[in-house]
């Protein structure tokens, strides 16, 4: 049994260039939880559950500091960054669902201006583990991890550089109709984003995710305790994370290299909901870097890798009536990045149907966490 | 800056790797020295504390041929840390083995301008001594052309 219980809140602090936040990381995410709580319709005391992915605001100082009812559940998930988000929605609904909590709260804070920046790594180290057979060839950021990736996936399969520029275009163009959306009035064209200076080849600058301080986070709760309640409740219709045995292999030794680490989160999550990706009225794509998400939307089953850049182009990716409207908050890259926390906000929010750029009769909307690194994960909401 | 025994793109500051048990003939044999495993011969790269296949925790060094084909690439232009803004622009190279099929390798592609750099490039292994990190002298391997051999440094 799963997906049983349901999303009654979402809610966000103001999101910031990395180093805005007049407030701390702490502070970003009691306002988000704050916010979240408020939007369902609950009291801070009526949450008894935590669940995050990576995160450094620990449950217990959270609970002491915001009051919030009697902590029966908190938790998060093991492996790298932003690829949690939908194994954190798996955990709450788990606890849930068995009884464990009540009523979750899943949340992500990140303040990269407070802490250190993802694109900073630390050197001058002794490199251990598998950074051992990267770091000291000057691989070690994820934009160079992920271009590694990129590189071979884009030669195996035609994947043109047009493909990821719609990418960032479409989110962008998202971000323009969302007030939240750190690129909020500032629009990106083609010949800008070809215009931009190289990172890691394949990658551009605006191939790659902004370093931004917020935090996002949504309320989950039991259908009994939805009923209660004025928000409108959204099904956790599935929920799955996971990866392959050989596809977590180190320094680029996975079995299936280039791998977006989501064949098996497809496989999961299509036969736990029963439907197939063609049944799909909008998703969201964690951005990271541009080609990941291709290589996701190809894992995830939307189309063969050598159909990409037929599957993107034309507008197909754009809301309201695009094939397969993604990112339509501006996703990481126009809105905030956030981990991916406001990805999976954006998804609930286009079931409910108040998205700033909102697709028409949405029945089944899929956030896919950070593709790149392993293991990943994915949740599909639809109407309770 | 490079040091005189530099091969590589990267300051005499950089990360380098901690020697331990499980990596030690990778990253001082001065060969591509695999780690074979002594229960059923399976070889594996990056080296693990257990063998994937049969859970064997034993292993052997195993040397394979020096030699494999450009799998994938980057070119870093963007520096990421202070010391690597006179580096850049560097490439980074995935190798598949020829001697080791599907197990590859990751390493700096020596003597290439940059945009050359070219999936499907045959090239051979060449070894940077660098520093001892804990007590031996680390032999780190890098790659160059195979048409460009040989090549003093």
């Amino acid at each position: 049994m799963h997906g049983a219980a349901v999303v009654v809140g979402v809610g966000e602090s103001t999101y910031y260039k990395r180093g805005g936040a007049p407030i701390s990381e702490f502070q970003l995410a009691c306002d988000a939880i704050k916010n979240a709580v408020a939007d369902a319709g609950l009291a801070l005391a009526d949450v008894d559950g935590l669940v995050s992915y990576m995160d450094r605001d620990e449950p217990v100082r959270l609970s002491a500091a915001l009051g919030l009812g009697d902590l029966q559940f908190s938790a998060q998930t093991f492996g790298g960054g932003g690829n949690g988000s939908g194994a954190a929605v798996t955990l709450a609904d788990a606890a849930i669902t068995a009884g464990y909590a009540e009523t979750v709260v899943v949340f992500r804070s990140l303040a990269q201006g407070q802490f250190h920046r993802y694109g900073r790594p630390s050197v001058g180290r002794r490199a251990r583990g598998a950074a051992a057979y990267t770091a000291p060839y000057g691989m070690l950021s994820p934009a160079q991890i992920t271009a590694m990736q990129t590189m071979r996936f884009m030669h195996d399969h035609g994947v043109s550089e047009d493909s990821l520029a719609e990418v960032v275009l479409t989110s962008f163009a998202h971000a323009q109709h969302n007030p939240r959306a750190i690129r909020y009035g500032t629009p990106l064209t083609r010949e800008q984003y070809f215009a931009s200076r190289w990172i890691a080849e394949p990658f551009r600058l605006y191939d790659c995710c902004p370093e931004n301080d917020g935090a996002a986070a949504i309320v989950i709760t039991t259908p009994e305790r939805a009923r209660d309640l004025a928000a409108t409740p959204v099904a956790i219709v599935a929920a799955a994370h996971g990866l392959s045995h050989r596809d977590g292999v180190a320094a680029f030794g996975e079995e299936n290299f280039p791998t977006a680490h989501y064949r098996t989160v497809a496989r999961s999550l299509w036969q736990r909901a029963g439907v197939q990706p063609a049944d799909i009225d909008v998703a969201q794509f964690y951005e990271n870097f541009t080609g990941p998400v291709l290589m996701a939307i190809a894992e995830m089953g939307f189309c063969e890798p050598g159909e990409l850049n037929a599957f993107v182009a034309g507008g197909a990716l754009r809301a309201p009536h695009g094939r397969l409207p993604i990112n339509t908050s501006g996703g990481n890259l126009g809105e905030a990045y956030i981990h991916g926390m406001g990805n999976v906000v954006e998804a609930v929010r286009q079931v409910r149907g108040d998205s700033t750029c909102q697709v028409p009769d949405v029945a089944l909307s899929l956030s896919v966490s950070g593709p790149g690194f392993a293991p990943g994960s994915a949740v599909l909401f639809g109407p309770a | 800056m490079s040091g005189q025994h530099r091969l590589g793109p990267l300051p005499d500051d950089w990360t380098l790797p901690a020697v331990e048990a499980v990596n030690r003939a990778w990253f001082t044999s001065g060969a591509i020295t695999l780690q074979q495993c002594a229960g059923c011969g399976t070889l594996q790269h990056p080296p693990e504390e257990i063998c994937h296949v049969c859970g064997a925790m034993t292993f052997s060094p195993r040397a394979v041929a020096p030699t494999g084909i450009v799998h994938s690439y980057t070119v870093v232009h963007h520096s990421v840390h202070p010391s690597l803004d006179r580096a850049v622009p560097y490439a980074v190279v995935l190798v598949a083995l020829d001697g080791a099929p599907g197990l590859r390798v990751v390493g700096n592609l020596l003597g290439v301008p940059v945009d050359e750099v070219a999936i499907g490039l045959p090239v051979v292994a060449t070894w940077e001594e660098l520093p001892p990190t804990d007590g031996e002298p680390l032999l780190l391997p890098q790659w160059q052309r195979q048409d460009q051999l040989p090549q003093q440094t």
